[in-house]
């Protein structure tokens, strides 16, 4: 069954409005705005007639660069924001996912907050009443339920805040990525919930610029950009299509000066590229190279051991590759404020063949933090050749690993076959008839 | 408690419930029909609010009684010698305190209520609700204080010697009257300041002034003769005329009456325009 229709949707916001608004009191008092404000120069098409329809146990994921527009859509869907031309159908009962733990005050405690996030998400008193023990339970606060929120640990209130939004049960569900923070545990519970409401029928509309995560959880998969929907189709294709746009950027990703890169006042993200020893920018990469993943990060606390980590993954999402600085002169220990540029240099013949992405990171141990984790940082294509000196040699059909390494390969001869092994089978056999 | 007890009774929309969304916004019939669907989240927001005015205070609800009396006994104080006011055999205080219960609700309520679209800018663009549930909801939370002050100045009107008349039946209707106004006002307020946050400073002056322009501490008849035919212009006079008449058997003002059930017709409809201008960029706005 169609759940979802979308016809021509366009989202038009006026820059500038704010000031205009206050200039002009009686402008807004006044029935009808004057027209020229709406298609002047001051306005900006955060969607350009976006058309797509989903049908009911689909799990949709929704893709592109930031600012690409895909919250926006997830907002006109949940009626946050109103479209400016086009037009929606939905089926069911919608549900939205934007945050969690919304309306969530430190001195209710927890029961009160469930009661009261729960309504927030469109939950009727009868139905919060039915689901209250599976929540408590899923949160595990047990005897704290009756504790204010204030008192709680920030984990505890995380698990509280997401076992509300993961019973609601509508027909449509709309999540933002704002679920994918927190912890590993916290994700793969969020990914788990989506996958199972997905199987009941239900479709899920995810908005995640996380490659990774729309692989594993969505068959089909929208794209994106600059407002207008670029492709549509099996996850797969649109993946690829994304990385072929930049949605990471190819080979290169050089962040703006200041507050706006990611990190924090500890670390900051100002670049991350792959190259080669030459030191050339590769976007395309041949797997019979070596190849190197560089970042490049600020440090202004000098007093926290930093942990740089780069990793590479597949397009079907798996990690390929994990690694960090061990074993250098740097490892565990603080920094001197600077610039620093790591390199990870992989052997090659190590990647398998196929779209890859970059995530860069910088945490410190003690206490565990994430300065920065920019996902899909850098999107790059590895290719092989056939022949000598490939790892996959002269098979030429297709390789789902995640890493093909040229392995030292050994092989012995033993000579052929004598008769000693058929008498140690015969063994058992006679056990059995006795 | 509520928070365990048997289903409040909610109608369950259909599964196969078609929503439309285009530019012009959901049909009347549709946006009425969603505010009886969100009746949870109405009461839970009213309860929060209650529960966290009072959590972690000594007095409790006893708070709802002393707002009130506290300036009652300041203006007692303050004008009962100076004015002399002719109250027609009511005692001066209780004269003051029956128009200030009914004010201290609606003052509160309406500043309550007035902050919630700018105070709530998270919420509202994080996730969809009928919005007027904010600003009416804060309304319905000062009204368990409206009713508690209500009884304890009932209580005092007894003592006094006033026996319950059959006008007691109508306090009811007074203090819906008062909340239907107190959330015109509200919604009212909640709009302008959710585009100009100059209403935010604006407001404790306006709430003063308007009090000083109900008769609470002052019988009408102190008025200077131009300005007695409009006080009934401003809605809380009304109510406030209409509170002492039903408690102390006064012949009540009909002219001003009919001038304040007018103005606060008005207001209704005032209140329900701004906000129906606001409400669908309400997240894109606030």
């Amino acid at each position: 069954m169609k759940t979802i229709s979308v016809r021509g949707l366009t989202k038009e916001f006026k820059l500038g409005q704010q000031r205009r608004q206050y200039r002009m009191m009686h402008e807004w008092l006044t029935v009808r705005r004057p027209k020229q404000a709406a298609h002047g120069a001051g306005s900006f098409l955060a969607l350009d007639d976006v058309s797509f329809d989903a049908e009911s146990g689909e799990v949709i994921g929704l893709i592109g660069r930031n600012g690409a527009g895909k919250s926006t859509l997830l907002k006109i869907l949940a009626r946050i924001l109103r479209p400016t031309r086009g037009h929606i159908e939905l089926r069911g009962r919608v549900g939205s996912l934007l945050e969690v733990g919304s309306g969530f005050h430190g001195e209710l405690t927890g029961r009160e907050n469930i009661f009261l996030n729960a309504a927030i998400l469109g939950m009727h008193h009868g139905e919060i009443v039915r689901k209250l023990d599976e929540i408590v339970d899923f949160a595990g606060v047990g005897q704290h339920l009756d504790q204010p929120v204030k008192t709680y640990s920030s984990g505890m209130y995380m698990r509280l805040a997401f076992s509300v939004a993961a019973h609601i049960e509508p027909e449509i569900l709309l999540v933002d990525e704002v679920l994918a923070v927190g912890d590993a545990e916290f994700q793969k519970k969020c990914m788990q919930r989506i996958e199972q409401v997905g199987k009941h029928g239900q479709t899920v509309l995810f908005v995640s610029h996380n490659i990774q995560a729309v692989l594993r959880l969505c068959s089909r998969a929208l794209l994106i950009d600059q407002g207008r929907l670029m492709q549509a189709g099996p996850v797969h294709e649109v993946a690829a299509a994304y990385l072929s746009i930049g949605g990471a950027n190819q080979g290169e990703r050089i962040y703006p000066e200041g507050p706006y890169a990611p990190g924090d006042s500890v670390a900051r993200l100002r670049s991350v590229r792959v190259r080669s020893r030459s030191g050339e920018t590769l976007a395309t990469v041949d797997l019979g190279q070596e190849l190197g993943i560089e970042m490049e990060f600020e440090v202004q606390d000098t007093t926290l051991p930093l942990f740089p980590v780069l990793s590479v993954q597949n397009e079907w999402g798996t990690e390929a590759l994990w690694a960090t600085d061990a074993g250098t002169e740097w490892h565990g220990r603080t920094r001197p404020a600077g610039r620093y540029r790591v390199i990870a240099w992989i052997p090659p013949n190590f990647l398998a063949s196929g779209a890859m992405t970059v995530t860069a990171a910088v945490y410190s141990l003690t206490p565990r933090v994430e300065h920065f984790r920019e996902v899909d940082a850098l999107g790059f294509q590895t290719i092989d050749t056939l022949g000598d000196g490939t790892a996959r040699g002269d098979f030429t059909g297709y390789i789902g690993a995640a890493t093909r390494p040229k392995l030292e390969w050994t092989v012995d001869y033993e000579g052929r076959v004598t008769s000693a092994s058929p008498s140690r089978m015969s063994a058992p056999r006679s056990d059995h008839a006795v | 408690m509520i928070y365990d007890s048997a289903p409040l009774r909610v109608r369950q929309f259909s599964r196969d419930a078609l929503t439309v969304i285009d530019q012009s916004g959901a049909p009347l019939f549709r946006k009425i029909a969603e505010y009886r669907q969100y009746w949870t989240l109405f009461v839970f927001l009213a309860l929060r609010d209650i529960t966290l005015r009072y959590r972690q205070t000594l007095l409790g609800v006893l708070w709802a009684v002393l707002q009130p009396l506290l300036p009652m006994a300041i203006f007692t104080a303050v004008f009962a010698r100076v004015l002399r006011p002719s109250t027609g055999g009511v005692p001066y205080w209780l004269f003051v305190l029956a128009g200030m219960a009914p004010w201290t609700f609606f003052a509160s309520a309406i500043i309550m209520s007035g902050n919630t679209f700018a105070s709530n800018h998270g919420l509202l663009n994080k996730v969809y609700f009928p919005r007027a549930i904010l600003p009416g909801a804060a309304v319905a939370a000062c009204l368990l204080d409206y009713v508690v002050t209500g009884l304890f100045v009932l209580a005092l009107v007894s003592w006094r010697g006033y026996r319950p008349t059959l006008e007691w039946l109508l306090l009811p209707v007074i203090a819906l009257i008062t909340t239907a106004l107190a959330m015109s006002v509200g919604v009212a307020l909640a709009s302008l300041m959710a585009i100009y946050r100059d209403v935010k400073h604006v407001l404790p002056f306006l709430v003063q002034l308007w009090m000083f322009s109900t008769p609470i501490m002052y019988p009408i008849n102190l008025l200077p003769q131009p300005v007695r035919p409009f006080i009934g212009l401003n809605p809380m006079a009304g109510v406030v005329e209409a509170l002492r008449s039903c408690l102390f058997g006064t012949p009540p003002d009909w002219y001003l009456l009919a001038l304040s059930g007018l103005s606060t017709v008005l207001i209704g409809f005032a209140a329900a325009f701004l906000f129906h201008r606001l409400e669908a960029d309400l997240a894109e706005r606030v």
